[in-house]
């Protein structure tokens, strides 16, 4: 009888989290189904039509701003891996007695709001601040340039948001590197670029795929930056998306935009898996068993 | 003993699983209705107490007025400042409101359109004119008949105010018309609100165009003309109402504004201004209504009447600097702050007012609006 009541303890763990992830996933996820495939409107009412049309004119209305927002948070993505991965190494190896402090200056920002944050970019980044002053001081502006409402002031916002989600992961795998292995490489004759590229990339590759998921599918979502420092041609899905709900009451519209989001995320995402994750993640039993 | 240990988990797993698909069936039924105002009911009066929840729009009250209520009806209000835009309200209170529940609101306060939207759907109740003795004793005649609620049957007025130019006279001296907006001289420093309503019409006006006359077809005209504008980056960006901190920096030197914006902008910096655009203005006001299931009606009348009091009106006409609706207010004020009294823009002449015409939705059925508003989203959001 133990047994039994041992065997039910793990569905009884669960069970809170089923429970919560049925309430606010499974249910929300079946009415944009239904809603991505009725028509009708507010005022009429909605009506399951199986109308997937909904879908193609979707896709094909707003096929610039999906490709907007594959491209900057692709680029957020690229610069926060360039930018995070040295600064998690220095604060893994470098930091000494600074490490802890370190990771709380990566952490701080997270006391503000992610709201106040963006927008004090707008600060930053306004036409005559010192920042654009003196970027067209050095002529990687021209004179009558402006980085506010600009695509890469969109990019500039989604890099310094999700920063702190390329470089938790990263530091976390950074920090369980085995020393003595670099110290082997080393004793083998290799130089340190060898080195890096041979054993510390491949080892802390799961901590990079981690850091580059939590990264790139917030932002391909994101539409805050895009509200605040972009401009007239800067809008990513996720702004189509709010005003197809709030401004034109568009359900339909808007859950097949929802839903063809986490599709092609969700297929990116394999990919990535499939093509740049399962080695580096599964390397070590591939050897196993070669 | 062993069987009941072991169906427990089992029943409770049944029960959650049965209720979740009962669950799914109320709610995919509920939503497939639509809503009708065929038997919208009239807010019951009578003795007003108890407590008063308010819904309205940020710095659109003095910290005075609600106090100064509840002393004197021991009624206790709950403001809050939860209406940031019309139609993020709606999408935030459709669902309660489509199910007859207020979410506890006993006044909420929205724009013109949007009232008669709501009206429209059955959201708001009738108001009972007999126990709003006050507000239609001091009510301004030109905002007693509007073309969307003749007679005031649900919406009583809270404020109004103008949609035109805001202009930083020391950097963009010449913007006199809408017009003036697309010079390329000002390429890339201006911006337009990203209300179809206030930013289109007002683009159809300046070419002559009367709003709510005007056809799909115009209407589909100026938000082309916007387009071409937004295209070829004239127009940096479609705003809210946070265009005031990019004039205040300078980095756009005209915008699509409101009137009351501009009066508090001022007060820090004397160059921006509020500017009455050649061809006229777009006027609206944003209404109180009791919508359906609300709570304490009583109570609500008895604030409505009490804002409809000179007095109490004009304390706060001082602070949001906005048209007020209510008669006897620019006497009071002309004693207490002579300045704002003879502000037009708080208390408009007729010949000020002479071209501006009042908000209205594009024309035509629920498809043609739609079209519309696509057409605008797609400009905005492009």
């Amino acid at each position: 009888m133990t047994t039994l009541r041992q065997r039910l303890v793990p569905y009884g763990l669960m069970s809170p989290g089923l429970l919560w992830l049925a309430l606010f996933f499974v249910v929300p996820m079946f009415f944009m189904a239904w809603f991505s495939v009725s028509s009708g409107s507010l005022e009429a009412g909605w009506s399951l039509t199986w109308t997937f049309s909904n879908y193609t004119d979707a896709i094909s209305n707003y096929t610039t701003q999906f490709g907007r927002s594959f491209l900057y948070a692709g680029a957020a993505t690229i610069l926060c891996l360039l930018l995070g991965y040295p600064l998690a190494y220095a604060i893994a190896f470098k930091a000494g007695r600074w490490q802890n402090l370190m990771l709380f200056a990566v952490i701080a920002p997270f006391f503000t709001t992610y709201l106040i944050r963006t927008i004090a970019w707008k600060t930053i980044l306004e036409d005559s601040s010192p920042v654009v002053s003196f970027l067209k001081t050095i002529q990687v502006l021209p004179s009558d340039g402006r980085v506010l409402a600009t695509s890469a002031a969109v990019i500039a916002g989604l890099t310094y948001n999700f920063l702190p989600f390329m470089v938790l992961p990263l530091y976390a795998s950074l920090e369980r590197l085995d020393l003595r292995l670099l110290e082997a490489s080393k004793d083998l004759y290799a130089s340190a670029t060898q080195t890096f590229f041979r054993v510390t990339l491949p080892l802390t590759a799961p901590g990079i795929i981690a850091g580059v998921l939590l990264t790139f599918i917030p932002a391909v979502g994101d539409y805050v930056n895009a509200t605040f420092l972009g401009g007239v041609n800067q809008s990513m899905i996720g702004n189509v998306i709010q005003a197809q709900y709030l401004v034109i009451n568009d359900y339909a519209t808007a859950a097949a935009l929802s839903f063809t989001l986490m599709i092609i995320i969700l297929i990116a995402v394999m990919l990535y898996i499939r093509f740049a994750g399962t080695e580096a993640l599964m390397g070590d039993e591939e050897e196993a068993s070669a | 003993m062993t069987d009941s240990t072991w169906k427990r988990p089992v029943t409770r797993l049944a029960i959650a699983a049965a209720g979740l698909a009962a669950a799914l069936t109320v709610v995919a039924c509920g939503s497939t209705g639509g809503t009708d105002n065929t038997d919208v009911p009239t807010a019951p009066g009578g003795k007003a107490s108890g407590t008063l929840n308010i819904s309205n729009w940020p710095l659109y009250i003095d910290d005075q007025t609600i106090s100064d209520f509840e002393k004197k009806t021991g009624i206790k209000v709950n403001y809050t400042e939860d209406v940031n835009s019309n139609t993020d309200f709606f999408g935030k209170v459709q669902p309660l409101l489509s199910n007859g529940d207020s979410g506890g609101r006993s006044i909420l306060t929205v724009t013109d359109w949007m009232s008669k939207k709501m009206y429209d759907l059955g959201y708001l109740q009738k108001l009972n004119p007999d126990d709003l003795k006050t507000v239609f004793n001091h009510l301004i005649p030109s905002l007693q008949d509007p073309a969307f609620d003749p007679g005031r049957t649900y919406s009583i007025p809270w404020q109004s105010g103008m949609t035109g130019l805001v202009v930083r006279t020391d950097l963009a001296p010449d913007i006199k018309s809408i017009n003036d907006l697309f010079d390329p001289k000002y390429k890339g420093k201006v911006t337009m609100l990203d209300e179809l309503r206030d930013s289109a019409a007002l683009v159809m006006k300046a070419d002559g165009v009367e709003p709510s006359e005007a056809s799909t077809e115009e209407w589909l005209a100026a938000v082309d003309k916007v387009k071409g504008a937004k295209e070829s980056g004239q127009i940096r960006r479609f705003t809210g109402n946070d265009y005031v901190q990019d004039l205040a920096k300078g980095d756009v030197v005209a915008a699509i504004g409101w009137s009351g914006d501009a009066v508090q902008a001022q007060a820090d910096n004397p160059n921006i201004e509020y500017v009455q655009p050649e061809q006229g203005c777009i006027l609206w006001s944003d209404n109180m209504s009791i919508p359906v299931g609300a709570p304490n009606s009583p109570a609500a009348y008895e604030f409505m009447n009490y804002v409809y009091e000179p007095e109490n009106q004009a304390q706060i006409v001082e602070y949001v600097n906005y048209i007020s609706p209510v008669t006897g207010v620019k006497e009071i004020l002309t004693k207490k702050d002579p300045e704002l009294a003879n502000n037009e823009l708080i208390f408009p002449s007729e010949k000020f007012l002479s071209k501006c015409s009042n908000q209205v939705s594009p024309p035509g059925d629920d498809a043609q609006q739609k079209e519309v508003e696509n057409a605008w989203l797609s400009v905005v959001e492009g």
